[in-house]
């Protein structure tokens, strides 16, 4: 394999749950409650080939967007290192123009513009301000970038509110590609869409990969679409990756419980879309996970050892990792 | 914004009648702030122009010129009389004398139609009496009451003694003028509508001047809590929680009464109450903005923090601080008015609008309704308009709202 574009090394944030200044001089004297800590993402190592698509699944709240924020570099890590081709984050974002090479598709197409700027600033204003496209030549700029994700050029005077969501999810796309991004991040870009939106975004999405070798990091829980999309997937669980393979061996021979839970649930017809099928035993609360494997309370071959030690992501086969202690390759 | 976003949004504000009518009514205010020294038809902070017997004059009144009081020797010299003027101050009338044939001296005032009272010559010679005149029991002074030709004749039998020096004193009647007291006059005899125009200008001024100092100085600390966090702003929200527990008029009056009177210590005094509600408003909803996801999107564009907060937050924070900006003028000037009242914010020979809707109250009972009731009224219109034209601005902001 080339050299990877991106590469995470044991990457973890952990938020503190109900704290302000005040009251933690007040713990601090009172030596009271501590306060709580959530990990909202547990030692995650991961690499992004050049050209690669890595999807990411998992259940709500298991630490998907904030990867997704890590990795884009607008949230700060806790511990571990985050490279992009070969270089730090630390270094890589003091440099404006270069940090821009890692762009993000967000998941809420309203929220995610700002409602009181026309379509041709939110596309356009990045690029004007890192030098990306001349001033006096933006309006062509976004106007080109528009018609690359089919949005007609009168978008440009337009407000966001006076679109569908469809095309606003278009109008977020054309703003990271405004800046000539070398790593995409889409988060859940297309759940907040209806069915048939969200296959031509799908479809725009995978048109941009194939004429630009985009890297891209597609977080979904749509399995579907997935495995539609993505070379390689990685499923979360409770802040850790739990099973890390190609998208085809992973479909066709899981092997850690939480992901052969999560196929089952998945209808055998290819291509139809599918949301999680729910999985026996309660969520536990991220606020108090577990010990040893997150997953061991749910699992159905736990032993004892399943409830001390944290099993570790481990290559069973070539290419294909997973962190269970009880199974070992076929 | 160009000109074709301009028209645009001229073209809906004008879709609302009533906005369109209080933006006419606060450009009228905003004018007659500017220009009120070209307007105003006296000016109400020249003291000297005041007069005591022009005091609490109804609507329509006209201004009177009080009597005056004007003194000359008279110097005889065989045939000619000279005039010497020895009033004390300038005066309006003057006395002239010239003889009327032998043995005979007119004593008269210039100009000749105006109103005397009296007519007193004094030292006049024995023998020498005036023409209807009454003389003083013991001094030889003549006295001419209502003199219908403002003149005095003085005969003698004989030829009038050489080197003879006459005292002649005239005292003239109150006198009314030209000039009309349109809205009445005020306690001191100020014109009304002088110190209404003089008035709505302070209270432009200290409306605009400090509501628009508070929003920046507060709107900044808010976006400051809002992006910083943390000890900056558990700092600034413990400052804006103890700024609102006081009662405004008394931190008003506790500022004023340090730093002594004056409009900059007034709009000091607001500053110092409003901007805590400004920093208030623009934290919490700057805070709702910088959890949406355009703000990490803004983020990841790799776009300056203070880019961030003015460009993105500011503009979706605007419309409430700007309704807020309006209340708070509003506010702004009933607090000037209110510290006038009390005696600390504006001198006295400065009124604002307050000022003399405070200084007419005395006097409403007696039936003097003009001096409370006319700035009353500017008032409430002024701060009925810049509510409406707020409004509709409030609406005309928010894309969403319009259609
Ligand atoms: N800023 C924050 N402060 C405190 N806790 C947070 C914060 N952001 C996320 N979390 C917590 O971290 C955990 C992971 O959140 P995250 O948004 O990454 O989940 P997710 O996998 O994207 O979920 P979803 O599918 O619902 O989007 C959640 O329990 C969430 O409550
Ligand atoms: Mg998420």
């Amino acid at each position: 394999m080339n050299e990877p574009i991106f590469e995470a090394n044991d990457l973890s944030r952990s938020f503190t749950v109900g704290s302000s200044p005040f009251r933690d001089l007040a713990n601090h004297f009172l030596h009271d409650r501590q306060p709580t800590v959530l990990r909202a993402v547990d030692n995650v190592s991961i690499t992004l080939a050049e050209g690669e698509t890595l999807g990411v699944v998992g259940e709500s709240g298991c630490g998907k967007s904030t990867l997704a924020r890590l990795i884009a570099g607008i949230l700060p890590v806790s511990s571990g290192e985050r490279r992009f081709r070969g270089e730090a984050y630390e270094s890589l974002l003091a440099r404006k123009r270069d940090a821009l090479k890692i762009q993000m598709v967000f998941q809420d197409p309203l929220s995610s513009l700002n409602p009181r700027l026309r379509v041709g600033e939110i596309v356009g204003e990045a690029a004007v301000l890192h030098g990306v496209v001349p001033r006096a030549k933006v309006k062509d700029y976004v106007v080109e970038i528009l018609a690359r994700v089919g949005l007609p050029a009168d978008s440009v005077g337009r407000y966001p509110h006076q679109f569908s969501g469809g095309q606003r999810q278009r109008v977020g796309i054309a703003r990271a590609l405004a800046v000539k991004p070398q790593m995409l991040i889409c988060d859940e870009a297309v759940a907040a869409l209806d069915v048939s939106v969200q296959a031509q975004i799908i479809n725009l999405l995978m048109d941009i990969k194939r004429d630009s070798g985009l890297a891209m990091i597609f977080i979904s829980h749509d399995l579907g679409v997935i495995r539609h999309l993505c070379d390689r997937v990685a499923v979360m669980y409770l802040g850790r990756v739990v099973e890390l393979a190609k998208t085809s061996e992973l479909f066709a021979s899981p092997t850690h419980p939480y992901t052969r839970m999560l196929l089952e649930g998945m209808p055998k017809i290819s291509m139809q879309r599918r949301k999680f099928m729910p999985i026996q035993g309660e969520i536990p609360s991220p606020l108090n996970p577990p010990a040893g494997c997150h997953f061991h309370p749910r699992c159905p071959i736990a032993t004892d050892h399943c409830r001390e030690i944290r099993p570790e992501l481990r290559e069973i086969k070539p290419g294909h990792m997973h962190a269970c202690l009880n199974i070992e390759a076929r | 914004m160009n000109i074709a976003d301009f028209q645009d949004f001229a073209r809906r504000f004008a879709e609302s009648r009533s906005a369109v009518i209080s933006l006419a009514v606060s450009v009228l205010f905003i004018v007659c702030a500017v220009f009120a020294p070209l307007l105003a038809p006296t000016d109400p902070y020249d003291l000297t122009q005041l007069q005591l017997s022009d005091a609490l004059k109804p609507t329509g009144s006209k201004r009177m010129l009080p009597g005056e009081e004007v003194r000359a020797n008279i110097r005889v010299d065989g045939g000619t009389a000279s005039v010497q003027p020895a009033s004390p101050t300038p005066t309006r009338l003057s006395i002239v004398a010239s003889p009327c044939g032998p043995n005979c001296l007119a004593v008269g005032v210039e100009p000749p139609d105006a109103k005397l009272a009296s007519l007193q010559v004094r030292n006049l010679p024995a023998g020498a009496t005036v023409e209807g005149g009454r003389k003083h029991p013991i001094q030889p002074w003549w006295t001419l009451d209502n003199p219908d030709s403002n003149q005095a004749r003085i005969t003698s039998a004989g030829p009038l003694p050489a080197g003879l020096t006459l005292l002649a004193i005239a005292k003239s009647l109150e006198q009314e003028t030209g000039f009309v007291f349109r809205l009445g006059t005020d306690n001191f005899g100020r014109d009304m509508l002088s110190a209404i125009l003089y008035g709505i200008r302070i209270s432009v001024y200290v409306g605009l001047v400090a509501a628009g100092a508070a929003m920046v100085l507060g709107t900044a600390l808010g976006l400051l809590a809002a992006w910083r966090g943390g000890v900056a702003d558990a700092v600034i929200m413990r400052a804006v929680d103890f700024m609102l527990g006081l009662p405004a008029l008394l931190v008003g009056l506790a500022i004023l009464a340090i730093l002594g009177n004056g409009v900059s210590k007034v709009v000091l005094a607001v500053v110092i109450v409003q901007w805590s509600y400004y920093a208030r408003t623009a934290r919490s909803f700057a805070i709702s903005e910088l959890g949406k996801e355009y703000v990490e999107a803004a983020r990841c564009l790799r776009l300056s923090p203070v880019r961030i907060m003015l460009r993105h937050v500011l503009p979706n924070c605007m419309p409430q601080i700007i309704v807020l900006f309006t209340l708070n003028i509003a506010a702004a000037i009933s607090m000037e008015s209110s510290l006038s009242f009390l005696g600390v914010g504006l001198p006295l020979t400065r009124p604002s609008l307050g000022m003399l809707i405070a200084s007419g109250y005395e006097f409403i009972f007696s039936q003097k309704y003009w001096i409370s009731i006319y700035p009353g009224i500017v008032l409430l219109v002024m701060i009925v308009a810049m509510n409406l034209l707020g409004d509709r601005l409030r609406d005309l902001n928010n894309p969403r709202l319009d259609r």
